[in-house]
């Protein structure tokens, strides 16, 4: 019982990660219809732009976001037009060409990588790694790593940050447009190439940060892409495929969940469990935890 | 016109295969299978390193040596991509296409166990330069060896040299992640710690690549004198960062494989420093040897020459591997290509190997549980000091005092 509230809180920061890594996904989804398989590969990417920034600048990782977002979102907004090249014209099944072409990618990119980055692992040297809270009172006490907690405050300024764009600008009116109806919002003068490649920018920049935030908080390796593309994956599935809003709480419910096995119960059937509650709630609600997925 | 090339491509289809037929050739096909991408890719490429610099080095001597003329060695690689099934088909496709003499084997146990059956079929030998589960050995395939001893054999001496401390820790949280490696790995320091009276206070075999924090977390309440877990590279360095961020120091901490590895020090800098590791070879043990290498210092710089990186012990033992059958094959005068009933004497004659490499030495066992694994070496329990692999136990190895118990994170 003691350990109940750093149980939650490893759980809260574990989802928080969840949320950085999912989050882009499922926007790319939701307007684009690309489930994009090269996400982790992304997420390796920026990391290692942000690990050699660091080794050349010596800046903190921290204040080095904004650099690796802005490069990477010019490059996602760049290789757009090809993705949407195999995804129309007519061509069978748009869903399943997408998915071939950005799993293409992945073994592209992480071959690339395992080329030119070598097979080690590293890590990026923040400050903030360093640092942790303790706190106690009565009984309970709980320890909180102040570079997870900056996790949690950046992944809450990405989901405020896109939160407002879609709903309070003209620009988030034209993506919700287009994932509600493409032809519809192309007869209401939504640019459909423009927007989809500036969605696809902010996709790759945001993974790109997650990248370097994750080479502070776990490591960085050429070979890592699978694992977060994976979990990318789930959580956008639990949340409702395409449904943005869904992404935060279906991500803390897999981090809280996998928190609790690990401190509680077997932490040999963690990915088990995960799975099971996975299932389960798409059998119960197929469209994710509410019902709102395409 | 399109005929014609037609044509020239089936005759020329047609003539190549009897040549291949009657092969003759003055150098020994090696087939090399491991892990050249995928998840275990860094270790793999570890082997490779090692592979490659014996290769590089009989050849530059000329060749092996038999009856009076060199024979060089040429090495046909084929990636296990990190999986035990694509590790079976690219032995066989080696064997069954390469018509390779011998094969040099993969980096994990996992891929390892998945090969032995196949070799085990073909009849070719095979020495693995770096797998480490006792499960390999216990099977007893006849054509698999390997150069690292089990990890049930080389772990428990970490322990062993721990429970020597003081004060001595009385407690301990170990765990592994779940491959085959890992997974004996830890169970060999659980069984270890029993015996040297350490009290167990949590064993648990975890999916490989997880986020361990929260079992961190766990771990810290229960507060033990000992962490111990088995794993691989990249989990090794997320497990520090991890008790970092917790801010829990154990009075010691206990890893395998993996710690020996250049890239451990890199990314965790001084929060490297201290942590415990079993290995089977350093770069400044004492060896002699007339083999290639004169002493382990000798290939530590060879090594370093040729790659710009620290060697370890799995690079050292994938050399070995080279070395083994370099003796084995001098002994029966074996010359290429080498046919079917000459492997059957090969075998006879790794069996009977026992020399003195620059990585120690080299003898296989012929029964029990460690059956075609090398118990020619012993064990040490090293530690990272000042960002250096340094021998700590035993006593006689020894090249430094153990710094312990660890000096808590934020106080380095």
């Amino acid at each position: 019982m003691e350990l109940l509230p750093q149980a939650l809180v490893d759980g809260i920061m574990l989802g928080a990660i969840y949320i950085i890594i999912a989050i882009g996904f499922s926007l790319v989804y939701g307007v684009m219809h690309v489930i994009d398989f090269a996400v982790g590969e992304w997420i390796m990417l920026g990391g290692f732009a942000g690990f050699y920034l660091n080794e050349w600048t010596h800046v903190e990782p921290m204040l080095l976001l904004p650099a690796v977002f802005a490069v990477f979102a010019v490059v996602g907004y760049l290789f757009q037009p090809l993705i949407h090249r195999v995804l129309s014209g007519h061509r069978g099944n748009p869903l399943l060409m997408g998915l071939v072409f950005t799993f293409g990618l992945s073994l592209m990119f992480r071959g690339l990588a395992q080329t030119f980055f070598g097979f080690y692992s590293h890590s990026v040297p923040s400050r903030f790694s360093n640092g942790s809270f303790f706190l106690q009172e009565g009984g309970f006490s709980m320890t909180v790593s102040s570079v997870r907690l900056a996790g949690l405050l950046y992944a809450l300024l990405i989901t405020g940050i896109l939160h407002y764009l879609l709903k309070h600008t003209d620009f988030g009116l034209g993506v919700r447009a287009l994932a509600q109806n493409r032809d519809a919002a192309g007869l209401m003068g939504v640019n459909n190439k423009r927007t989809s490649a500036y969605v696809y920018g902010i996709y790759v920049g945001i993974s790109a940060m997650t990248g370097v935030l994750i080479g502070m908080i776990l490591s960085l390796s050429a070979k890592m892409g699978p694992d977060y593309t994976i979990f990318a994956f789930f959580v956008v599935v639990l949340a409702g495929m395409g449904y943005l809003a869904g992404v935060p709480a279906a991500a803390f419910l897999l981090g809280i969940i996998q928190s609790f096995f690990l401190i509680y119960l077997d932490p040999g059937y963690t990915l088990l469990a995960v799975f099971a509650i996975l299932y389960t709630i798409l059998l119960v609600s197929p469209r994710g935890l509410f019902g709102k997925g395409v | 016109m399109k005929k014609a090339v037609w044509l020239a491509l089936i005759a020329a289809v047609a003539f190549a295969v009897p040549l291949r037929a009657a092969e003759k050739r003055d150098f020994f096909k090696v087939g090399v299978v491991t892990e050249l991408s995928g998840d275990l890719a860094t270790g793999g490429n570890v082997t490779k390193r090692g592979y490659d610099l014996w290769a590089e080095a009989v050849n530059k001597a000329g060749g092996i040596a038999i009856g009076g003329r060199k024979y060089k060695v040429k090495l046909y690689y084929s990636d296990a991509q990190s999986n035990p099934s694509q590790g079976a088909a690219a032995a066989e496709r080696l064997i069954t296409q390469e018509k390779v003499d011998f094969i040099l084997g993969p980096y994990s146990s996992g891929v390892t166990i998945a090969v032995a059956p196949v070799v085990e079929k073909y009849k070719v030998p095979m020495i693995t330069g770096s797998a480490e589960s006792p499960l390999i050995w216990k099977q007893k395939f006849l054509y698999t060896f390997g150069t690292i001893p089990p990890v049930n054999f080389t772990g428990a001496a970490a322990i062993q040299t721990l429970a020597g401390l003081s004060p001595a820790p009385k407690t301990a949280v170990i765990f592994g992640s779940n491959d085959t490696f890992s997974k004996a790995t830890a169970e060999a320091f659980e069984s270890a710690a029993k015996k040297a009276g350490i009290k167990v206070l949590k064993f648990n075999i975890v999916p490989a690549g997880q986020d361990l924090t929260p079992l961190m977390s766990a771990a810290k309440v229960l507060n033990p004198d000992l962490v111990a877990f088995g794993g691989h590279d990249e989990e090794l360095i997320k497990l520090v960062k991890s008790l970092r961020q917790i801010d829990f120091t154990p009075k010691a901490l206990l890893m395998h494989y993996g710690v020996t590895e250049p890239a451990f020090v890199e990314a965790l800098g001084k929060d490297a420093n201290q942590t415990f590791g079993g290995a089977v070879w350093t770069a400044s043990e004492k060896t002699k040897s007339k083999i290639l290498w004169k002493d382990s210092p000798t290939y530590a710089a060879a090594a370093m020459k040729a790659f710009h990186v620290p060697a370890d012990y799995t690079q050292a033992g994938s050399s070995a591997a080279g070395i083994a059958f370099q003796v084995a094959l001098e002994k029966i005068k074996a010359t290429p290509p080498i046919s079917e009933a000459k492997r059957a004497e090969l075998i006879k004659a790794l069996e009977g190997v026992d020399v003195e490499t620059f990585y120690g030495r080299v003898k296989f066992a012929t029964e029990g549980d460690y059956y075609h694994a090398n118990v020619g070496l012993n064990p040490l329990t090293i530690q990272i000091q000042g960002g250096k692999v340094v021998v700590v136990g035993p006593k006689r190895d020894a090249e430094a005092k153990a710094q312990y118990p660890m000096t808590p994170w934020d106080k380095r």
